[in-house]
């Protein structure tokens, strides 16, 4: 047999000349590139409209679920404010106010922040990268979905009168012994949003990296593109440890497995680890890409590019390091070693430096531009004195022994809502006023805008300011009222005043925003002048994102590139033309942006919906600890997705090569690291590999932390079935290796036979793991309850594992991957590169660690 | 005019023509510091006694030691490649190689210089503080 030939790559002239450019294209060139476009990017009507999966939809969708989850979440802060207006308050009842309280910081944090970063990226990243929907656009409709059906049944249980009560960082021992399903909701329900926005970082990072246009090399994306890849990444290290807690929590919760129980061995200390973990780099997850969307607005009010580019983008990455070293300086009070302590107030002074450094960019910015006060401007003003002033609290709270004095009191509560406030809440609304033109094509009321702000920024610090005060008097947070005598009763009233400020300006921002504007009639396509691609946007809305990609070579293409529009509206740029009727998009090198391959994208439809429906069963049954159904939920999702993925994605195209316009040919297939699958394999892998390594650290984390870890003579892995293991999954590893390359050597049936072996080794391996530790009790103690963590981690992975090798089989039986197409296997096997190292680790920790640490 | 499949530019900068990591060695380097220092202060604390602290210090004095001379190296190439004595362009904003080129070597020597101020700072309290009380 020979080698096949490989995949063909791009050829034609590259980068386009100025004479080719000015070219012009023939009307009726024109009208049918337009007219098939159309086709291609229709908005499904009706009833259909749900099944959409344009970023466009679902980011509106996205953006209006966030805000609706955040406004009843406000909600719930106005009631909390109205019982402590006054002492001996009798308005809620302790229990109410606990439950009012953990649901307004779990759902800010988790229904509103982060999925508003996710919702606003999906609506204009590609925009900004004259992209024409993001790579995955079924994934984020499916995300979508997750994060409506999870937030739903999160914030519905306050009806029912059953929502968690233990504050929203669900602190053990208080909320593993909490009575009725408050936590179970918490965990389960949040980490279903979790995983959503998993996804949604998965498929922004592979949108910034090869999804830019032509030309636009790394030094020219704009900047927000550059904080999108920073959070994506956080996102991917910060979450997943949350997720290993919730895990080891959720089986404290449910099976009496006692990580965080003392009496057995546990320690409730990994808990606030893992927390806090996950949770101070998530205030730079909700920070960034606020200050991201002020990066964009900065230099369009000021008229000139943004000063020190390059000092922003070494503020973003700095921050977004710096951030995951701060993490203990949640825990200052929990009896940690004074050195320790010490390293997380020092990084916490020192991600001072790169935040205060993109400020001062935009400050120069402003001051060398010929500013003009807009509205967005405004809130971006407003935004920066709130955040510098909570900025300044930080610095001080970063102090330990300052800190052990405010621990737990309104100061924590008033720095925090002003860095949340300064640091997302403003510039978030700031970019709803700038960007408002492009997504909904009118504009907002000047007046009514000019209310909205100062009512906010007023009733904020009316609010926020006080509570310094009445911290350092000595309130502390979450107390649900307070005697007359403590004197803190005028001020709790001047802030409940304030609140109802806020309350009143939100609701001028909701009445303009929401608002029918039909008098308004046809708004200028860039109505603040902007240099950067989104508003290239077509006034009437069309639903293709670009009329063609344009060829970038500026950071602000509508400033320096002046015909740019005009041969973007003429279809004279890439891929002006959809043939076929399918959506695509242009898929380009990390680096240099040089076109690579022309990338299908998926199209409307109901099985994402299907899928997360099913998903959600699967995480929600669980909560009322109703297995049967959860795990039947479980394997529709799977076959959900399974199907979808059959249907619609790397499918051997009819034809190898596509022009793309200017004379460019580029394939249309791609396989391995030029396909956009594996980068988001690759990346998802990464964030996958980082809760397995929280799970592991929670075993050495028990040793250093307890005297009885593994305590004396217990019971240890049966030492042959664990070596039967690691051999099993090796050996299901490099049977998928081979797979891969006599598949593309054209070996079609060894690979085949290959496919058949490894999901038998793979299982082999799991059945080993569970052997290993089946005689082990993990109810006595944390150590084999861990080790019995680990073997579930284990095997879940296997079974992922054996479920692609055999969708690969399938691939090869049934055509759909060939030795030429092969990405599916590719990104298989890269897959099984991880479930190697993750396999060899459990087993090592297995099977080696009681003997080293004994 | 020019053809897609002639690799000038990655011929000419074939330096940083695979990746972006290489900006983000300064800041890997102070998380390795960071983590090592945490880690070993962790163990030192919790299984090993009070004559242990000095040595604990002293290694993490050795390993910040090293971390500086690391992020002082990639800095010093990172500056290089910035060439900005050469040609006195701070902004790097066009679009083509050479700009490319000498803005990640720009942001990896910002980068370079974040990460050492971060160690120093993360290495005070070994400096200072001689208990794990």
């Amino acid at each position: 047999m020979t080698r096949p030939r490989t995949l063909p790559t791009a050829e034609g002239p590259y980068p386009p000349t100025e004479e080719m450019l000015n070219a012009p294209v023939s009307e009726a060139e024109q009208k049918r590139g337009g007219e098939e476009l159309r086709a291609a990017w229709k908005t499904p009507e009706g009833w259909r409209y749900v099944t959409a999966v344009n970023n466009s939809e679902v980011g509106k969708w996205y953006c209006l679920t966030a805000l609706a989850f955040m406004l009843i979440a406000g909600v719930l802060a106005l009631l909390m404010r109205v019982q402590l207006a006054y002492p001996d308050m009798t308005f809620l009842d302790a229990d109410r106010f606990n439950q009012f309280f953990t649901m307004h910081g779990s759902a800010m944090m988790f229904l509103f922040a982060v999925p508003m970063f996710e919702a606003i990226s999906i609506l204009i990243l590609p925009a900004f990268l004259g992209a024409r929907d993001m790579p995955f656009p079924r994934l984020s409709a499916y995300g979508y979905w997750c994060f409506l059906i999870g937030g739903c049944f999160v914030l519905g249980s306050l009806l029912f009168d059953a929502g968690p009560k233990a504050g929203w960082f669900m602190y053990p021992p208080l909320a593993t012994k909490e009575e009725g399903v408050g936590p179970d909701i918490w965990l389960l329900g949040l980490s279903f949003i979790e995983v959503a926005s998993i996804a949604a970082a998965v498929e922004l990072i592979v949108g910034a990296l090869k999804c830019r246009p032509p030309g636009m090399r790394v030094n020219i994306m704009p900047l927000y593109a550059w904080y999108v890849l920073v959070v994506g990444g956080m996102i991917l290290f910060a979450f997943p440890p949350l997720i290993a807690g919730d895990f080891l929590f959720e089986l404290e919760r449910s099976f009496d497995w006692p990580f965080f129980d003392p009496t057995r061995g546990g320690d409730p200390i990994l808990w606030q680890h893992l927390f806090w973990i996950f949770g101070h780099p998530e205030v730079y997850i909700v920070f960034l890409p606020s200050i991201a969307i002020a990066a964009m607005i900065v230099p369009t009010v000021a008229q000139r590019p943004i000063v020190g580019y390059s000092w922003i983008v070494l503020s973003a990455v700095g921050t977004g390091f710096l951030s995951f070293g701060l993490w203990v300086h949640h825990m200052f009070t929990t009896g940690l070693p004074q050195i320790s302590l010490g390293f997380f107030s020092a990084a916490s002074e020192a991600v001072v430096i790169p935040t205060g450094i993109q400020i001062f960019a935009f400050v120069a910015t402003l001051m060398v531009g010929r500013v003009k006060l807009t509205l967005p401007m405004l809130w971006i003003a407003g935004a920066l004195a709130i955040f510098v002033a909570g900025g300044l609290t930080g610095v001080m709270l970063a102090i330990v022994p300052f800190n052990w004095q405010v621990h737990d009191t309104y100061f924590i509560v008033a720095h925090l809502h002003y860095t949340l406030f300064g640091g997302m809440v403003f510039p978030v609304i700031a970019g709803v006023y700038y960007f408002y033109p492009f997504f909904a094509k009118k504009l907002l009321s000047e007046r009514l805008g000019l209310w909205a702000f100062w009512l906010i920024f007023s009733g904020f610090n009316i609010t926020f300011l006080p509570m310094h005060l009445t911290g350092l008097m000595g309130m502390p947070r979450r107390v649900f009222t307070y005697p007359e005598s403590s004197g803190w009763g005028w001020l709790n009233l001047i802030s409940t005043l304030g609140a109802f400020i806020v309350a009143a300006g939100f609701a001028v921002f909701l009445f303009d925003l929401l608002r029918p504007k039909k008098a308004q009639g046809q708004i200028p396509r860039n109505p603040w002048g902007a240099g950067t691609l989104e508003f290239s946007h077509d006034v009437p809305e069309e639903a293709w994102g670009a009329r063609s990609v344009p060829y970038v070579t500026s950071r602000y293409p509508l400033w320096d590139q002046p015909k740019l529009l005009a041969r973007m509206d003429a279809g004279r740029y890439y891929l002006p033309d959809a043939p076929e009727h399918q959506r695509e998009t242009i898929v380009t090198s990390v680096i240099d942006a040089k076109p690579v391959h022309v990338q299908r994208v998926t199209g409307p439809a109901w099985i994402t919906i299907l899928a997360a429906i099913f998903t959600g069963g699967a995480f929600i049954f669980p909560t009322f600890h109703i297995y049967t159904p959860a795990i039947i939920c479980a394997a529709f999702a799977i076959v959900c997705i399974m199907y979808w993925l059959w249907t619609s994605t790397a499918r051997p195209p009819k034809d190898d090569m596509r022009d793309a316009g200017l004379g460019l040919r580029l394939p249309t297939y791609a396989s391995g690291p030029q396909s956009v699958g594996w980068w988001g394999m690759w990346i998802t892998m990464l964030g996958d590999a980082t809760a397995f390594a929280s799970v592991v650290f929670g075993f050495f984390f028990y040793w250093t932390a307890r005297p009885d870890f593994p305590p004396e003579g217990a019971a240890h892995p049966a030492g042959l079935w664990v070596a039967v293991a690691a051999l099993a999954a090796v050996a299901a590893w490099a049977l998928t290796v081979a797979a891969r390359e006599s598949n593309a050597r054209g070996q079609v049936t060894l690979a085949r036979i290959a496919l058949l072996l490894a999901p038998l080794a793979a299982g082999a391996a799991g059945v080993a793991a569970w052997a290993a530790v089946r005689d082990l009790d993990p109810t006595s103690h944390v150590y084999p309850a861990i080790l019995w963590a680990l073997m579930v981690w284990l095997v879940v992975h296997l079974g992922a594992g054996v479920l692609m090798q055999g969708y690969c089989l399938a691939g090869s039986v049934f055509g759909k991957m060939t030795p030429r197409h092969d990405a599916e296997l590719r990104n298989v096997t890269l897959y099984w590169h991880f479930m190697a190292v993750k396999a060899l680790v459990t087993t090592a920790v297995l099977g080696l660690a009681p003997g080293w640490l004994t | 005019m020019s053809d897609i499949r002639d690799e000038q530019d990655a011929h000419e900068f074939r330096a940083e023509a695979l990746s972006l990591w290489r900006i983000t060695f300064g800041p890997l380097i102070w998380a390795l510091h960071f983590v090592c220092s945490y880690g070993a202060t962790a163990l030192v604390c919790a299984k090993a006694g009070a004559e242990a602290v000095p040595v604990l210090r002293m290694g993490i004095g050795i390993g910040t030691l090293l971390a500086l001379a690391l992020i002082f190296w990639f800095g010093l190439q990172a500056w290089r490649q910035w060439d900005l004595r050469r040609d006195r362009e701070w902004e790097n904003d066009a679009g083509t190689g050479e700009d490319r080129h000498q803005f990640l070597g720009h942001a990896g020597f910002l980068l370079a210089a974040i990460s050492f101020i971060g160690v120093v700072y993360v290495a005070l309290p070994a400096l200072f503080i001689g208990t794990c009380a």
